[in-house]
């Protein structure tokens, strides 16, 4: 099962019998072949546990169900796609940055506080994304979307990034993040800029960038 | 920020030490070794190593420099980052455009201006008719002196050459900046009228003259002119 | 460092894309374009507006709906001419006695030995003929064979397969989910119940988003019986863009975000 980069903005899809796909509601461009798309009450996974969990945790972002066998495309908005493939590994993505995945990959949310603390809170705030985000692990595919490109940056030990929350996308690997606010922050207090607080990633692993401050 | 590079590795180089490149077409990668560019306020979206951000009033002109925007209301909000690592710079998927200047001057206007080294000059000049057509103010930004510039476009930006024999005529929404010795006037001189009325006197077009360089943005800013 | 590549008045090219979102004309003669997608040009080059002066009997000749007219102009002269919208990607099409039919709003310049015409299909037109056309689009162009089924926002256009039809998941609206929607208004839709289906030989554009480009109007049909549309504005077909109403200010009005 995998996704193919059909051009910077589409992704194609293959659906056979018995494997099935999500994909962000209303993403589908066009389709041959048998499929059907259903919407998932339950947001994926998890039965009403799983709805439940989500309603709370604010990441109910609405996804339908691909079954069925045929070929799909699916694109959302002109937002540049990425795909990310993994192989056990987790990957931590705000729900609505998913355009498409792979039905095999274990879905979460995770409280952001747990991991940073007071600050992990306000970094909820900052992004506006809620203090929950999505997790996808195990192994297959996960379509993302950004605004404008993505950068791919690694994250060593010793070597952390720094990311403006606003153009975060994702990140995965053995990561810790953080709100940190950069030197000489004061100069900002009241001017808005968006360099005031910036997420810290140290750790191991990748963080996905977008080319845009811009949320979608 | 200029000077000779003495660390081993490296050839010396008579220039300055900030190396833009870019990651894709949309982010500026700027590498640092404890010098420091001017950038559009906000516009960092990551970076790894130790970095500074300083907000610059008035464009990083100083007080002189603050007075005359205040005057020509050519808005320009600038930080300083300095430090020592690689800064990332994007501004709402924009494509960004290197431009090597080697002493001359480069007219850009202000909202198209990512990221200049340090030892590049910014100031502001009077344009005449065509800022005035774009809601932009009589004033463009100029940055002077020898270093790399990154511009901002909504497209890939498209480079034309204009020598004397070849005059070029731009909508005034897709101008976004020029270099060399050109003589710009604005050109109404086009038989446009509909049978219903509407939409006449808009076709306006900025007409460059001269020896130089124009870069050309493949969209179109509102405009009261160009409606061609 | 590369420097970006420099285009002068001789190596812009000739009738291709400069770079995805921007088109150069080779203009010797006359092209007819969408108002306001003139970014820049080397040479004489003159615009007319269409629908009156000497131009009349080209426009007879390639125009067949007087009341779209209005949103084209005709480029006359020499020259190299460089076509873009809102950086939208921009592509060209040849035409060799063929058909197209593309929406309104994508359509950017064409070939006046082309014939444009209203598409019986709301906020479509017709290319017919042989010659180029250049039409835009949101995200590159993605050319499919039937058969296929399409997101309505997500299809640019087709040649050739004269069979668009509406396809609606019926498994989906008569059954269970389907029911307890009724029922309860909970579960909601998956925004994928309804498509256009396209069968037979043919080749369908889509473009790489479900965002629509604006719609340009197509002008109204004959309020005829018989004739889809007939009589109502054409941008309605299923479109989120609002039609233009007698009394707006069109073009300008939009340039203006009112």
């Amino acid at each position: 099962m995998a996704f193919r980069l059909l051009n910077s903005r589409l992704v194609q899809a293959q659906v056979v019998p018995g494997q099935r796909l999500f994909s962000q509601r209303g993403a589908m461009i066009a389709y041959t072949g048998d499929v059907s798309f259903t919407p998932s009450i339950t947001g994926g996974q998890g039965g009403v546990m799983g709805m439940i969990g989500r309603r709370v945790a604010g990441e109910a972002t609405p996804l339908m169900t691909v079954e069925g066998n045929g070929s799909v495309m699916f694109g959302h908005g002109g937002h540049h796609v990425h795909v990310i493939e993994l192989s056990g590994e987790t990957l931590y993505v705000e729900a609505d940055r998913l355009l498409a995945f792979d039905g095999s990959l274990q879905q979460g949310t995770m409280f952001m506080g747990s991991q940073g603390g007071v600050m992990g809170m306000v970094r909820g705030q900052v992004t506006g994304q809620g203090l929950f985000t999505t997790t996808l692990s195990g192994h297959g595919a996960v379509a993302v979307m950004a605004h404008g490109g993505f950068i791919e940056l690694p994250i060593h030990p010793g070597r952390p990034v720094h990311v403006d929350p606003q153009a975060y996308v994702a990140h995965r690997g053995d990561v810790r993040n953080k709100l940190s606010t950069a030197l000489g922050w004061r100069e900002f207090v009241g001017r808005g800029s968006g360099e005031a607080f910036q997420l810290e990633l140290s750790g191991n692993g990748t963080v996905y960038v977008q080319a845009s401050e811009e949320k979608l | 920020m200029r000077g000779l590079s003495q660390r081993p590795g490296r050839s010396l180089t008579f220039r300055s030490v900030a190396q833009f490149r870019l990651q894709g077409s949309k982010v500026l990668a700027v590498d640092m070794t404890g010098d420091a560019v001017k950038a559009k306020n906000g516009s960092m979206v990551a970076y790894e190593g130790d970095m500074t951000f300083k907000k610059m009033t008035g464009g990083g002109d100083g007080l002189r420099g603050m007075v005359t925007r205040r005057l020509t209301g050519e808005q320009m909000t600038v930080m300083e980052v300095k430090g020592h690592g690689t800064c990332y710079f994007a501004d709402r998927a924009s494509e960004i455009n290197l431009v090597s200047l080697t002493g001359e001057t480069l007219y850009v206007e202000a909202s198209n201006l990512l990221c200049t080294e340090a030892t590049l000059r910014t100031g502001t000049s009077f344009t005449g008719l065509r800022g005035a057509s774009q809601g932009n103010g009589l004033f463009t930004t100029t940055v002077e002196g020898t270093g790399q510039a990154a511009l901002l476009s909504d497209g890939t930006a498209i480079v034309l050459r204009v020598t004397p024999q070849t005059p070029l005529s731009v909508d005034p929404g897709a101008y976004i900046a020029h270099t060399g010795r050109l003589r710009q006037h604005f050109q109404s001189g086009v038989n446009f009228r509909t049978f219903l009325g509407e939409g006449s006197g808009e076709a306006f077009q900025i007409r460059f003259e001269g020896d130089g360089l124009v870069y050309v943005q493949p969209s179109e800013r509102t405009t009261f002119g160009g409606d061609v | 460092m590369n420097g970006p590549v420099i285009h002068d008045a001789q190596t812009l090219p000739v009738n291709d894309n400069v770079n995805p979102y921007a088109f150069s004309v080779d203009l010797n003669g006359q092209w007819f374009l969408q108002k306001g997608k003139m970014v820049a040009y080397f040479g004489q080059i003159a615009f007319h507006g269409i629908g009156h002066g000497p131009l009349d009997r080209i426009i007879q000749a390639s125009f067949h709906s007087p009341l779209h007219a209005q949103d084209w102009v005709v480029a006359e002269g020499h020259g190299r001419m460089v076509l873009a919208d809102r950086a939208f990607d921009v592509n060209s099409y040849d035409l060799e006695e063929g058909n197209l039919t593309v929406r309104s709003g994508n359509l950017l310049a064409f070939e006046p030995s082309l014939a444009l015409k209203q598409s019986i299909i709301p906020g479509f037109v017709t290319l017919i003929g042989t010659g180029k056309f250049v039409a835009a689009s949101n995200g590159p162009v993605v050319f499919a064979e039937p058969p296929i089924r399409v997101d309505p926002q997500a299809l640019v256009g087709w040649a050739d397969c004269p069979s668009p039809c509406h396809h609606y998941d019926h498994q989906y609206m008569r059954g269970v989910l389907g029911g307890v929607r009724m029922l309860t208004g909970f579960g909601g839709a998956s925004g994928e119940e309804h498509q256009f289906e396209f069968v037979g030989a043919g080749t369908v554009l889509l473009q790489s988003s479900e965002r629509l480009m604006e719609e340009r109007p197509t002008g109204t049909p004959p309020d005829e019986a018989g004739v889809p549309q007939g009589g109502t504005p054409s941008t309605t077909a299923n479109q989120p863009s609002t039609p233009r109403l007698p009394g707006q200010l069109g073009d300008l009005q939009r340039r203006f975000g009112l």
